[in-house]
């Protein structure tokens, strides 16, 4: 009976997971799948999913330079390694000081870090708009790196003060009397240990820039358009190109997905490791 | 080898006061003990004698220089931490070394340093492993190996076996009192573990809420505690005290309750009012004596513990081997008055009038 009840709850559990999987992933099988299939079968009632029509026209067209696309995957990839690099730099320091050092008011401040975020990004859209074109900052990268880190670093702050928390500060107690200087207990042992929650964080910020649609449609004009722009450029007003759009968008989670998978171990580790560190 | 003094030293945080004006001299190659509860400042004291924490008012002097502006590694002075703070990203090699890479050490003499260490703490075959791959007392040993390879002048201890199972607990702290003796390093030793700063020490200092109670070698401590406080807090099972009176009745005797006990070293009736206390050796069970009856028998092996009650009052004998006696049972008690310690009522402090 107990067997029973056991391989009846895995059931569920497996159940629940499938379906999860399945609505995470069927977007993204659709999105390659329409990629692949020449528009007039992607408009016919019911459309046509011979896989005999597939074909790598759609990807073939929006590579060519003058589409749009691969300018935008510059500039994303420009604005989001700006936005996490100097958040990751701006973040750490404020976090490691916030965590470790005694101060009046840290605590006020970290609420009203926190407090930042509480406000939907339409609140501050149209000053926001209004801010960067007096200073003529419209269509720069400039504009798009700094409303980023003003929404991404507080959350770096929070994570990675949760972190330095977590370290022990005997740690740095122990480098001290080892003879260690604090410049070299902040390279030998601070910064070692800290790299999986700084890489996990800073995937965290570059996805965020990367995919961010809203503050990039509002600040860019014509010379910094992100590759979510240049994606959504292909609905236009009398005709959406959805094969061609989503061989855009199906090229722009590449990086992201690359990303991923390759500091997977870090940005696992650096969760958990902000999260339960004892 | 170094001396230690502190004088006088005094650490408030805010307005609470953690230490306060505390004396300590620590001789040349002495084993100290920090003896007290959780919250009596002795960590405090730990961690201003390294450096990590500064000084309100007060010195510090190793070998007769002041060396309160100094930094940890300038005073010369090695520590193990409570929870070891072995580097979690470096092997055992690399932690026991670390100190030696900073000051630029050669390779080839850092590797042979490294390798004496760990062949004296057991650790030759560990050195590949990271922290976390160890067990807790290879861990304890790896800490103790990153202070030895310093060659410091002093040793410093904050609770190095409060993460230990009991078993190990002994066995390290066997290895930790060869080692000092091996080496004759001045070393400085917390602890709340009283048994533990018995079997240690050279001498303790027993603390309460930041003030030094009371300095002196274990026997010192343990056989003419300073106040009823020290007593208390050393030996087990704890100290009895009774607060009885003096009445002369064919000579002294020391009333408690219906019992007494005749104290013939005492001839002149005391003008003061004293507590006694008596430790459970000082108590036999089924002689002559008064008559009690038994409340509780903990036996632990070597011993067995009896605690008897009488009419006012109550006291723990510590009877040899194993004890048939059960609860309720009626039984003599007989106190030597040998183990009498008088405390004086009023202050707490133990005076000889014997």
């Amino acid at each position: 009976m107990p067997s029973f009840k056991r391989h009846l709850s895995r059931f569920f559990i497996r159940m629940g997971l499938a379906i999860f999987t399945f609505l995470a992933l069927g977007p993204v099988i659709w999105a390659v799948v329409t990629s692949l299939l020449p528009l007039t079968a992607l408009t016919s009632r019911p459309p046509d999913l011979d896989p005999l029509n597939m074909t790598l026209e759609n990807y073939r067209l929006v590579l060519d330079s003058s589409r749009g696309l691969f300018s935008g995957l510059i500039n994303s990839f420009i604005i989001a390694t700006f936005t996490s690099t100097v958040g990751l730099i701006i973040g750490s320091m404020a976090a490691y000081a916030l965590a470790r050092l005694k101060m009046p008011g840290s605590s006020l401040l970290l609420m009203m870090i926190l407090a930042t975020q509480m406000f939907p990004g339409i609140v501050i859209a149209i000053p926001l708009f209004l801010v960067m074109s007096r200073m003529q900052l419209v269509d720069t990268h400039f504009a798009l790196i700094v409303v980023y880190l003003s929404f991404t670093l507080p959350i770096v702050i929070w994570i990675l003060k949760g972190f330095f928390e977590s370290v022990p500060m005997e740690l740095e107690r122990a480098a001290a009397v080892d003879g260690a200087t604090p410049l070299q207990t902040f390279q030998h042992i601070v910064l070692p240990i800290s790299l999986p929650p700084l890489f996990a964080t800073g995937v965290f910020v570059f996805i965020e820039a990367w995919n961010e649609f809203f503050f990039a449609i509002i600040l860019t004009r014509i010379h910094v358009k992100t590759a979510p722009i240049a994606i959504a450029e292909f609905s236009g007003q009398y005709q959406t190109l959805y094969g061609q759009m989503l061989a855009s968008a199906v090229l722009a989670s590449i990086p992201v997905v690359l990303l991923a998978i390759l500091f997977r171990r870090f940005v696992l580790e650096g969760f958990v490791e902000g999260a339960i560190k004892a | 080898m170094a001396t230690l003094e502190l004088i006088e030293i005094t650490k408030k945080f805010g307005n609470v006061i953690a230490v306060e004006s505390v004396d300590l001299k620590v001789e040349e190659g002495e084993f100290v003990t920090l003896l007290g509860p959780s919250g009596c400042g002795k960590s405090t004291i730990l961690n201003m004698i390294a450096g990590l924490e500064d000084v309100t008012s007060g010195d510090i002097q190793i070998n007769g220089k002041k060396v309160n502006a100094l930094g940890p590694f300038e005073r010369d002075v090695a520590m193990v931490f409570q929870n070891y703070a072995l580097y979690p990203h470096m092997t055992v090699e690399e932690n026991i070394g670390f100190s030696l890479r900073l000051r630029k050490c050669p390779k080839n003499e850092m590797q042979s340093k490294v390798q004496k260490v760990a062949a004296m703490l057991e650790l030759e075959k560990l050195l590949h492993r990271l922290p976390r791959e160890l067990s807790g007392g290879q861990q304890q040993r790896v800490a103790i190996g990153r202070a030895v390879i310093r060659e410091p002048s002093i040793f410093l201890f904050d609770e190095p076996f409060s993460n230990l199972d009991a078993a190990l607990r002994i066995k390290t702290r066997g290895e930790i009192k060869e080692l000092h003796q091996r080496l004759g390093v001045t070393s400085v030793f917390v602890t709340h573990d009283q048994e533990e700063a018995l079997s240690l020490s050279d001498r303790i200092a027993v603390l309460r809420a930041g003030r030094l109670e009371q300095y002196g070698s274990p026997e010192e401590i343990y056989m003419r505690p300073a106040t009823k406080y020290v007593a208390r807090f050393i030996g087990t099972p704890q100290m009895d005290f009774f607060t009885g009176e003096f009445i002369n009745k064919d000579g002294l005797l020391y009333r408690i309750g219906e019992a007494e006990i005749s104290i013939p070293a005492i001839t002149k009736l005391p003008d003061t009012a004293f507590d006694v206390g008596v430790r459970a050796e000082f108590v036999s069970l089924g002689g002559k004596g008064f008559g009690a009856n038994v409340r509780l028998v903990q036996p632990v092996g070597p011993f067995t513990y009896v605690t008897v009650d009488w009419q006012g009052g109550s006291v723990t004998a510590r009877v040899n081997g194993v004890s048939h006696l059960k609860p309720k049972e009626q039984i003599n008690v007989e106190i030597d008055p040998e183990g009498l310690l008088f405390f004086d009522r009023a202050t707490d402090l133990r005076k000889d009038i014997l």
